[in-house]
């Protein structure tokens, strides 16, 4: 916890630039992806012991919170896999092209790639979510 | 110019949390921060407190925050940041009055990668030195550049969170030696590197490559050196 209260204070204290932005966007959506796993593996389980409990969760899924979040969450999905990508890419397999112009255009680049990835899936589950919620589908 | 130096005071023994200062001063765009610095003690305030030793960017002691970035003091002109600059102590290391951070957990982890030639082999027949190619001493060029002014570390978010990490300075220190083909030594350099608390804990956010007032190519030598040690080459 102190380490997160110095993180907090430290990364609010010093002007980001694009690989600071790209490193918080990546622990925000590994987080999300992580929390995401466990209430999923949780509620897939209960399917075997508690079959209700999983009818419930499949309810809590299409509620407005849960139905926007899962639109985030595969925008963090898309942008984790593609900044781990880019991230093995120069680490591994090209440290020369560590320089500080192909850095920030990889970041700007990762982030509109993870964009337009994002787009269909954004599109039909949004066109989903304005059904269920609006349309009484 | 009229410039307005904003600068975060701490001072334990007058005051137990931080305040600021504020000093008006006239200055030319040419000026550094430095002679700013200087002129604000010197004239306006002499409890302002803050390191500095050689004033031409070789020493490492002046690395301060302005306006949010690290920088040296005595490499950055008035004409670069504006008329309003703000001065903080450097991130991730305990302030220990103004601008002045406990600088000794930085120069424990530079110790702890041995930053010293290691090479056990008797002196060459003649008796001089050990001799190496051009194309050998340009491998580590770049990292030999390092002052340890503690601006990458500093700027590492890796580092604000876990003041263990070893932070990048020691990694730049470790390449100059396990890349230099005098030294034998590659295997002590990584001990400390391979640990917990080691070179495995960046993320590459690349802060330090940006704050390095030496423009070394911090990332790039950080993944050399990971490459090196996954390769088993570091040996």
């Amino acid at each position: 916890m102190q380490s997160l209260a110095k993180f907090t204070y430290a990364s609010t204290h010093y002007r980001p630039r694009e690989g600071m932005i790209a490193f918080i966007l990546h622990r925000i959506s590994g987080l999300a992806v992580l929390l995401f796993l466990s209430i999923h593996i949780l509620d897939t389980s209960l399917v075997y012991f508690y079959p209700s409990g999983y009818e419930d969760f499949m309810d809590a899924y299409r509620s407005p919170f849960f139905m926007l979040a899962e639109i985030a969450l595969m925008a963090g999905v898309v942008y984790h896999g593609l900044n781990g990508f880019r991230i093995a890419l120069f680490d591994l397999v090209f440290p020369a092209a560590w320089t500080i112009d192909r850095e920030r255009f990889s970041v700007r680049l990762t982030i509109f790639l993870a964009f337009l990835l994002w787009l269909p899936a954004g599109i039909i589950m949004g066109g989903n979510f304005i059904g269920y919620t609006f349309l009484g589908w | 110019m009229l410039v307005t130096l904003k600068i975060k005071r701490f001072d334990p023994e007058r005051n137990p949390s931080s305040w600021w200062s504020s000093f008006t001063l006239e200055a030319d765009p040419a000026d550094r921060i430095l002679d700013l610095l200087v002129r604000a003690k010197d004239e306006l305030d002499g409890s302002l407190t803050f390191r500095r030793s050689c004033g031409h960017g070789i020493c490492g002691s002046c690395a301060v925050r302005v306006n949010g970035t690290n920088k040296l003091a005595c490499k950055t002109l008035v004409h670069d940041i504006g008329s309003k600059i703000v001065l903080e102590p450097l991130l991730g290391l305990r302030v220990e009055k103004d601008l002045v951070v406990d600088m000794d957990p930085f120069f424990a982890s530079f110790r702890s990668i041995k930053p010293f030639l290691i090479n056990g082999d008797p002196l060459p027949a003649n008796g001089r030195e050990r001799l190496q190619s051009p194309a050998e001493r340009m491998r580590f060029d770049d990292t030999t550049k390092c002052i340890l002014c503690a601006a990458c570390t500093t700027a590492c978010p890796v580092f604000w969170a876990d003041g263990e990490y070893i932070g990048p300075a020691a990694i730049v220190a470790a390449h100059r030696f396990v890349f230099d083909s005098r030294d034998h030594g590659a295997a002590e350099h990584i001990v400390a590197l391979a640990e917990a608390e080691g070179i495995w804990r960046c993320r590459t956010a690349f802060q330090c490559t940006t704050a390095c007032p030496r423009e070394i190519k911090v990332t790039k030598a950080i993944a050399e050196v990971k490459g090196a040690i996954l390769r088993g080459e570091a040996r």
